[in-house]
């Protein structure tokens, strides 16, 4: 005797009047035009960052085998590292870098890891004669520093292999240093250190992302499941539910709120697009012509691209679990009970994201990016900050889907029984027991 | 003229964990009648009603409207009036008329005109930009009657409609219960109030524990009871205090120069007016009336409509345990 009714047109109908009701409240305006601002902050960070890094001065410790070598190299990196951009004040421009000697390269060390100084540039003399110089430092490594630094250990090499010949004989076969640039606890990405500007950009985005992820899907699924205690208190359930079916009720109310999640995320997505789309005349205005050409790295339209996907399926999910409790209850007081462990499960998510952005997610970060519903969470950091093959993000994807189909199924069911109920007061374990019934 | 039966309850049972709700419940409705479906809290009205629906399934039966199994019918078939007011708090009273209406197909501009008829009709025309909200609760539930009938559904379902209004707009929905019966609808409605039964219903049935006590006609059921209803005035006596005390007398009700009073089955009413006499009243009326519908009620359930909150409460419960 059951009715099957067609999903459309009453879904969309419901959709409709849900996402009116949203768009059209002092919330949403007020939260996009917070949103808005905070994208553009995001948008312009690595910009910031970069200007920050431009105006911190760097202690780099030289440790040398040699006297005649420390001295060359300290002369050699000062007159690399620290040239003047075209067109600055010689009277008010400051020196990145600060170059001094250290005898020795285990007291180097030890200060290096205590953050005493910034860099170690430790040039050896191998059996040979070849030069040995290798560029240390504390965090991921800079690739522009490091780039320096190889120019200063070449010159340093050519330096050291002119001043060795006695005057008047002929120069012999030039043996180009050996240069590395190593980290004590840098960030490995495809067997290669990730660059530290980049690293912190991409860093700082994900977390922002995640938070405002994380932040959304709770906010919004909140918008769904007092939209039902709503209907369910006003009473006004009685005549929905004999005018649609529970799938076109559930259905239209997370489209609708989908639907308005969208449109504040292409609000808040259109700034920050036309920030990347200026990102190079802004960072010229910002850094100067040096400082512009360098690689800015951060935000990108494939991460935002990625952050929608994955936001949007993340709150379909969320909010078909948020459908069904707010179906259970009767007056929205009464979604505190229940909505307390799902916001538990959401910050789970959370924490396995930012763990994979602090760079130790490991086997714990790669199974979450595949385990909903922390999955897009985990797999949105796992983008922002590492290589991810292309079948991982499909497999991701298609489990989220799937289990987005699931929960659907389960919600509707749920659903259907709960918005009769005006009795007793539900707790998680009645909620539950239902769960598992419709499942 | 005998009309169509086209809505048939059949033999449907429902059960909530251990509370049975409905037990093997039929009856039938004649096409374009008012039809009153009675009972106390709890007896299964509501439930019927939402089986009618499609909101709950039942555990065995069906429900027909003109041979139609209800679950091959499209919704706007049905008008409901739940027994729970409810209208969206914040929402243009127009805006969530025409919302009710669009659900069930109708189009935007034919709600929107039928909506403002019906608000005129209700007089309160100078609602329809308002919120819900701001309407007092009689109105609200006029705003809620016009939602239920607006896509002109083949039968009207009404779940306590008279409930909470004043005289005035008691008349105008009994008005509109005519008028739209008159255009061919089939209006089902459960009430505790009998007089407004008594004054609307061509057929009705009883329900008592989820099981058709009596049916038919009113004046079928007021031929068929046992029930006596005797009218007797006592000079300088208005509501004598030993009325009650006579046995046989279920119920007194105080009228016009007499008092109304409700004899239980088998009760003979000259045994009353011996009983008056032997007190040393003085008689001054005695008339054996037709037998009210409340006395019909009594005669079938064994106390009067909303006596018994129990039931309710029991099923209330019964049926959320029934979800977890």
């Amino acid at each position: 005797m059951a009715r099957r009714d067609p999903l459309f047109p009453n879904a969309a109908i419901v959709a409709r009047r849900e996402y009116r009701d949203r768009v059209r409240s002092p919330l949403f305006l007020v939260s996009t035009l917070i949103l808005m601002g905070l994208a553009l902050v995001v948008a312009l960070a690595p910009i910031a960052i970069r200007y920050l890094d431009q105006q911190k001065v760097d202690r780099i410790v030289v440790v040398a085998d040699e006297d005649a070598l420390a001295v060359a190299t300290i002369a050699t990196a000062n007159g690399i590292m620290n040239i003047p951009p075209v067109g600055a004040d010689p009277d008010t421009w400051t020196a990145p870098f600060v170059f001094e000697r250290a005898t020795d390269f285990d007291t180097a060390q030890r200060d290096l890891a205590r953050a005493q100084i910034d860099a170690i540039l430790h040039v050896t003399r191998a059996a040979d004669g070849r030069l040995d110089v290798t560029f240390l430092s504390s965090g991921p490594v800079d690739g522009v520093r490091s780039q320096l630094a190889g120019f200063t250990a070449l010159s340093v090499g050519i330096i050291d292999w002119t001043s060795s010949l006695p005057p008047g004989s002929s120069l012999g076969a030039f043996r180009t240093p050996d240069f590395r640039a190593e980290s004590i606890s840098a960030p490995i990405e495809g067997g290669q250190a990730v660059d530290a500007v980049e690293v912190a950009s991409r860093s700082f985005l994900g977390t922002v992302f995640i938070i405002l992820m994380f932040i959304t899907i709770l906010i919004y699924g909140m918008w769904v499941a007092t939209g039902v205690a709503t209907e369910k208190s006003s009473r006004v359930m009685e005549l929905m539910i004999s005018a649609a079916s529970p799938r076109q009720l559930v259905l239209g109310k997370v489209v609708g709120i989908g639907g308005a999640g969208l449109t504040q995320y292409t609000a808040i997505a259109i700034p920050a697009v036309l920030v990347l789309a200026f990102q190079h005349p802004i960072a010229l205005a910002v850094l100067g012509e040096s400082g512009a050409g360098l690689p800015i790295g951060g935000l990108t339209i494939g991460l935002l691209l990625a952050y929608g996907a994955f936001f949007l399926m993340g709150f379909t999910l969320f909010a078909f679990v948020y459908a069904a409790v707010g179906s259970f209850v009767s007056r929205p007081d009464d979604l505190q009970t229940l909505s307390l462990p799902l916001s538990l499960v959401a910050m789970g998510g959370y924490v396995s994201a930012l763990v994979v952005l602090l760079g130790g997610g490991g086997v714990v970060g790669k199974v979450a990016s595949f385990v909903p519903p922390f999955s897009p969470f985990a797999m949105l950091a796992r983008l922002m900050v590492s290589t991810v093959q292309p079948w991982e993000v499909a497999l991701s994807v298609a489990i989220l889907l799937a289990t987005i189909g699931i929960v659907a199924l389960a919600t509707v069911r749920i659903y259907a029984t709960g918005v009769l109920l005006y009795g007793q007061r539900p707790g998680f374990r009645r909620f539950i027991a239902a769960a598992r019934r419709a499942g | 003229m005998l009309a169509t039966v086209t809505l048939e309850i059949d033999r449907v049972t429902k059960r909530f964990a251990q509370t049975l709700a409905l037990d093997d419940l039929t009856f039938t409705v004649p096409k374009g009648r008012i039809f009153g479906f009675l009972g106390a809290n709890g007896a299964g009205k509501t439930t019927t009603m939402r089986i009618c629906l499609g909101i709950l399934q039942p555990d065995a039966g069906v429900v027909r409207w003109e041979g139609t199994l209800s679950g091959d019918l499209p919704r706007r078939t049905w008008g409901y009036l739940p027994e729970e007011r409810g209208l969206y708090p914040r929402m243009g009273v127009l805006d969530q008329l025409v919302y009710f209406a669009s659900l069930y197909g109708v189009a935007p501009a034919a709600a929107r005109r039928q909506a403002i008829h019906w608000l005129a009709r209700f007089r309160i025309p100078d609602y329809a930009e308002r919120r819900a909200e701001e309407l007092s609760k009689g109105n609200q539930q006029k705003v809620q009657f016009i939602a239920a009938i607006l896509h002109g559904p083949d039968v009207l379902l009404m779940d306590e409609p008279f409930t909470g209004l004043d005289p005035v707009n008691l008349a105008l929905l009994r008005e509109a219960f005519v008028e739209l019966r008159d255009d061919g609808r089939t209006i089902v409605f459960s009430t505790h109030q009998m007089e407004a039964a008594e004054a609307l219903c061509e057929s009705l049935a009883i329900v008592d524990r989820g099981r058709v006590v009596a049916a038919g006609t009113l004046a079928e059921l007021k031929r068929t009871s046992r029930a006596r209803t005797v009218r007797l005035g006592v000079e300088g006596e208005i509501l004598p205090s030993w009325l009650t005390a006579i046995d046989g007398v279920a119920a007194v009700r105080p009228a016009a120069g007499f008092t109304e009073l409700e004899l239980t089955p088998g009760t003979e009413p000259r045994e009353v007016l011996a009983s008056a006499l032997a007190r040393g009243a003085l008689v001054t009326h005695f008339e054996v009336a037709e037998p009210s519908l409340e006395a019909v009620f009594i005669e079938h359930v064994g106390h009067p409509a909303g006596d018994d909150a129990t039931l309710e409460k029991t099923l209330e419960k019964a049926i959320d345990e029934d979800a977890a």
